[in-house]
């Protein structure tokens, strides 16, 4: 049946090319003037009837209009809009210089987005987020977070102050694709999820999908995130940077060969270690110990000709961990980070076939050193991925936009190998494991208009995971737990393999100009999971594959929306309903503990079952004038379901938030300063607590209910932020700009965990228990010095 | 610049403290159960001790702790061919030894190799349990040694141990000081399995255990935390114990010491018997002496 369908569309395609009659293409790069930076979702069209497209991931437009004459205007966030009158007897190759607007008026759009964005296209659920608009924002200590800004938008809440994840839609951490120039970074965060690992100042654009992922992406359940970075200034040198209280950043760039070829690096790093030493009492604990994060970005590109563009660009950053104390004789060190590597080749065939084909390097690791006596062990986990991918975009007419393309990624993984040494001995703790894959996948997407009032985004991915060996299984007795057999595969030998087809569709229908109502539906699966060891989101978290006991998760998502535009776009508005369905969930099972892990597979400790999430979110933006920002709320919930878990009994998931509110507003009082203020709201986290005690030799013992019975209290703060740039009177080279922030402005104790302290002594007869609240982050102003030169 | 310094240490000192603050939090009213705490090692009486459970909340004083106690269960131990029915006894209440009420045994005595059936009926309830007791472990040697940089007063018992890679062995340890406990004490990590060291020559250390794990003002006043003074004479029984039992030990020394930390999942305790929560198990028991000198 899926098959028919394929085939049918495609043959649309080509009647539709075929019957068109006598039009040409104009296409062509758009850069920034000044630094030959390639723009991301620049708008490109004409009018009477509007009609357009925007730039790809790699500045290039393609736009197919009538023989004759024709007016063509782009325009994009921060720079002057450009027009030409065009006359058209054959296909153009045009690329667009568009110069940096200094001048801020009621005009200026503020997103990156092309003004009825809201209501034309068809995808629901994405949306853009220009990193110029991040760093006006407030922030934690005065550090520009990509992560932390897009949760701020309906229908994506964070985990939590001190959680690695986010969550989009009532998907769990793991079910997010965060893409940074096409390599997977499979832990996005810094210090426990207080920072990301994106550097802003190195990257160009943000992009998120929420709603109906178009066929081009896979893998994930939830969402994707596609990041792309700077390419660098090819026309001259040029530096910025930052002093913060807790971490500083510079980025340098240039060109290595002016208008052709440039470079990009940026770094940062933290010194909350080396700031804190001083005011460590000698005997504190922590006195030995550091923690530090650093990341450094790095890129180069190559036009090789008009036809050809080569980049590079590789991100490497690291968290170091030392809890030590040489006078107590113990040593802790937790360490962990992602390093990727891109090579892409961006190849135009014609005006109207754009190409692209990138090999991606990507490795994730964490390690766990532990040092106390005569006792050393050691722990690591981790993840890498060997990727080769082409992507192609054919633009036959103005009505179609085919998209088509292949990827293969080999993973290796290393779920957790512990070794372990007392006194000398070495302990047995199993053979050290790594398991193999092959994950594919071929898509075709086509994205056209059936009437002048009708867009249909349709497309198929064909998907497939193999696990492979060697690889030994070992076969558990279900009610000993002991292993009865063992069975040896060789490498590469097929251990199990999974193959499906996932249909993507969305369709927008217009009503009028300034409204519309969208829909779309799904499927999705993913083939590889996070285990998470506890019940927030650690680094320790543990990347597996699917595997003969773990079947891939399947996920059906069903939208629909009403879009609205008011005021002749100043103001966006939309509703959208969703409702998720997720297969074959995993979650260790109840009680599994280290041991289990001996000479036995990971899988073997795993429980599966099903999720539920449905919701509703609400949003407004204004996006044009001094005063502009927004104002979203969720209503959603999510509950999960497994045989082995609670009884069978349905229980709330970890990230069920009934309610989830964000007001942004950002004022520009003069183009010198503009303040920015931010408010968040959502339903507080799920906990399992004691429900009653009981005591077995002489001490207490927690007995537990309902999984996720209970309710912490609501999660709330506010945020401020100024951001000043004086304006020497002469134009100087140097040119600076402070920020001033304010986190949790009314000082709100967002509980962070709440946990037990049990005092007392059975046999003496008093026994004495209270619950305790920690919070985290209280009022915390902080001051961040910027520089550009 | 000074200012921009004690500004810096000011908003730093506000990160480092820990904002906590006591919350009240309504629980619902637990389900009622009962406890079973019991085992039979070898050449001894079998023991069993049954407590109820109790709101998680509600402060325990002298007279709640008697309450916690079940008196008029009807508590039968069986080694399949002989059945006794086991007798309250209180005095484990005047020497201040836990549990201070059990039903204690005369008639059965426990022997290597066999299995034992536990049957209660209490308050409406019928209980059931079996266990049995394994072979005995046996050390190769025990000592004493002294830790570093405690002028030789204090050390840990170290022993070796050789393990029979065709013999699947789980076993807890108990200390007991001579004139100082007045009943055996479970080891601090109390439980092992040998698939950590399976068929090779394990030398370990054993620490003592802290009889009251909440006791934070004992344990921070206790100079010989986890370990044994020099002069003192202490026994060491190595108890042999089955797969059940193992993981219910195991199981509640993990909630001992992780219980109520919020980043872990809560443990869920391997009870090994049937219409109550709790153990019966067995013990094959060694013991050795240790002269700490």
């Amino acid at each position: 049946m899926i098959i028919r369908i394929f085939f049918l569309f495609t043959f649309c395609v080509f009647f539709a090319y075929i019957s068109e009659g006598q039009k040409y293409t104009i296409s062509g790069y758009i850069t920034d003037e000044q630094t030959g930076e390639s723009l991301i979702g620049t708008n490109v069209y004409v009018k009477n009837p509007v009609r357009g497209t925007t730039t790809n991931a790699y500045g290039f437009y393609s736009i197919t209009l009538e023989k004759g004459t024709n007016v063509l205007y782009a325009s994009f966030l921060g720079y002057s809009d450009w027009s030409k009158e065009i006359v058209l007897n054959g296909n153009v190759s045009l690329n667009i210089k568009l110069s940096p607007s200094a001048i801020t008026t009621q005009e200026v759009l503020i997103t990156g987005d092309r003004p009825d964005k809201n209501v034309q296209s068809t995808e629901m659920g994405t949306f853009d987020m220009p990193v110029e608009m991040v760093k006006k924002l407030p922030s934690l200590f005065g550090e520009v977070d990509i992560l932390k800004t897009i949760q701020l938008k309906p229908g994506i809440s964070s985990g939590g102050e001190g959680s690695t994840g986010f969550y989009v839609r009532g998907g769990g951490p793991d079910q997010n694709l965060i893409l940074l120039d096409e390599a997977v970074v499979y832990n996005a965060a810094h210090l426990f999820g207080f920072f990301s690992v994106f550097n802003a100042d190195a990257l160009q654009n943000v992009e998120i999908h929420k709603g109906s992922m178009p066929a081009n992406y896979g893998g994930r359940l939830a969402s994707v995130l596609d990041i792309s970075m700077k390419d660098g200034n090819n026309r001259k040198y040029a530096a910025q940077g930052g002093i913060g209280l807790i971490s500083s950043r510079l980025t340098v760039e240039g060109p290595i060969k002016k208008d052709t070829s440039s470079f990009i690096i940026s770094g940062r790093r933290t010194y909350v270690d080396v700031l804190m030493k001083p005011f460590l009492k000698k005997s504190s604990p922590l006195k030995e110990s550091a923690y530090y994060f650093y990341d450094l970005n790095a890129k180069v590109n190559y036009r090789l000709s008009d036809k050809d563009r080569l980049f590079l660009s590789g991100y490497f950053g690291r968290d170091v961990f030392d809890l030590s104390s040489s006078e107590d004789n113990f040593s802790n060190k937790i360490s962990w980070g992602n390093a990727t590597a891109v090579l892409r080749w961006n190849h135009l065939f014609n005006q109207r076939v754009f190409a692209n084909t990138s090999i991606i390097y990507s490795k994730y690791d964490f390690a766990f050193e532990a040092f106390q006596d005569q006792y050393d062990m050691k722990l690591v986990s981790g993840i890498e991925d060997w990727n080769a991918k082409m992507d192609f975009t054919w633009l036959p007419n103005t009505k179609h936009t085919v998209k088509f393309g292949a990827n293969y990624v080999y993973h290796t993984f290393t779920p957790n190998n512990a070794s372990a040494k007392t006194s000398g001995v070495e302990l047995d703790l199993g053979k050290p494991v790594e398991l193999y894959s092959h994950e594919g996948a071929l898509y075709l997407g086509d994205e056209f208009d059936l009437t002048g009032l009708i867009r249909i985004n349709a497309g198929l991915r064909y998907s497939l995971f193999s696990h492979i060996g060697p690889f030994d299984r070992f076969v558990k007795d279900p009610i000993t737990n002991q292993t009865v057999d063992t069975i040896f595969y060789g490498k590469g030998e097929n251990v199990k393999t999974y193959q499906h087809i996932e249909p993507r569709i969305s369709a927008r229908f217009m009503i009028d100009e300034f409204s519309s109502v969208k829909a779309g539906f799904t499927q999705n699966y993913q083939y590889i999971h996070l285990a998470a060891v506890s019940s927030i989101s650690l680094p320790t978290d543990i990347w597996v594959p699917s595997t003969e006991l773990v079947l891939p998760q399947r996920g059906n998502q069903y939208s629909v929306g009403y879009f609205r535009n008011f005021y002749k776009n100043m103001f966006e508005g939309s509703v959208e309903v969703y409702y998720k369905d997720m297969k074959n969930q995993i979650e260790y099972k109840e009680g599994a503990l280290i041991e289990d892990n001996i000479n036995n597979n990971t899988d073997n400790n795993f429980t599966f079952g099903n999720g539920t999430s449905y919701g509703i979110e609400l949003f407004l933006n204004k996006q044009t004038g001094k005063f502009t920002g927004w104002i979203g709320y969720t209503l959603a919930k999510t509950t999960r379901q497994f045989p082995d878990i609670n009884l069978g009994e349905e229980f709330p998931a970890k990230y069920d938030r009934r309610h989830d509110v964000s007001v942004v507003a950002m004022y520009e009082i003069n183009p010198n300063l503009n303040v920015s203020l931010v408010w968040v709201y959502s339903t507080g986290n799920t906990a399992t607590l004691p429900v009653s005690r009981y005591i077995i030799g002489g001490n207490v013992v927690n007995e537990y209910g309902p999984r996720n019975s209970f309710r912490m209290p609501a999660y709330h703060r506010m945020d401020v932020s100024l951001n000043y740039t004086p304006k020497p009177k002469k134009q100087r080279r140097w040119e600076s700009s402070w920020n001033f922030s304010v986190y949790n402005l009314y000082n709100r104790r967002n509980p962070y965990y709440i946990y037990f302290e049990t005092k007392g002594n059975i046999t003496e007869g008093y026994l004495e228990i209270k619950a305790q609240q920690v919070s985290l982050f209280p009022i915390l102003p902080s001051v961040t010095y910027n520089f550009k030169f | 610049m000074k200012i921009v310094y004690v500004i810096l240490a000011l908003i730093l000192t506000v990160f480092m403290l820990s904002c906590q603050k006591e919350v009240f939090i309504e629980l619902p009213e637990p389900e009622n159960k009962l406890v079973v705490e019991g085992w039979i090692e070898q050449d001894q009486y079998p023991v069993v001790s049954l407590t109820r459970n109790s709101p998680y909340f509600s402060a325990v004083d002298s007279s709640t702790l008697a309450n916690l106690f079940i008196l008029n269960a009807q508590v039968y131990v069986s080694d399949g061919t002989l059945t006794e029915q086991l007798t309250i006894d209180f005095s484990n209440a005047f020497l201040g030894i836990w549990p201070f009420v059990c039903y204690k045994g005369s008639l059965i005595k426990g022997e290597v190799g066999k299995s034992y059936y536990l049957t209660i009926y209490a308050e409406g309830d019928t209980i059931t349990g079996v266990t049995t007791i394994p072979e005995p472990v046996v050390l190769d040697t025990v000592w004493w040694k002294p830790e570093p940089n405690t002028d030789d007063t204090l050390g840990y018992i170290w022993g070796i141990y050789n393990d029979d890679p065709l013999l699947k062995q789980y076993f807890r340890l108990f200390t007991l000081r001579k004139g100082r406990d007045l009943d055996w004490v479970p080891a601090f990590g109390s439980v092992y399995d040998d698939i950590f060291f399976n068929g090779i020559e394990f030398e370990f250390s054993i620490y003592r255990g802290v009889t009251a794990l909440t006791d934070i003002e004992a344990i921070e006043n206790d100079d010989e935390l986890f370990a044994f003074k020099k002069g003192d004479t202490i026994l060491l029984k190595i108890g042999s114990i089955d797969r059940e039992h193992y993981d219910f030990w195991r199981t509640v020394e993990q909630e001992y010491f992780s219980g109520g930390n919020p980043f872990v999942f809560p443990v869920v305790i391997r009870h090994n018997v049937e219409g109550a929560i709790g153990v019966w198990g067995g013990y094959g028991a060694s013991i050795y002496q240790v002269i700490a000198e």
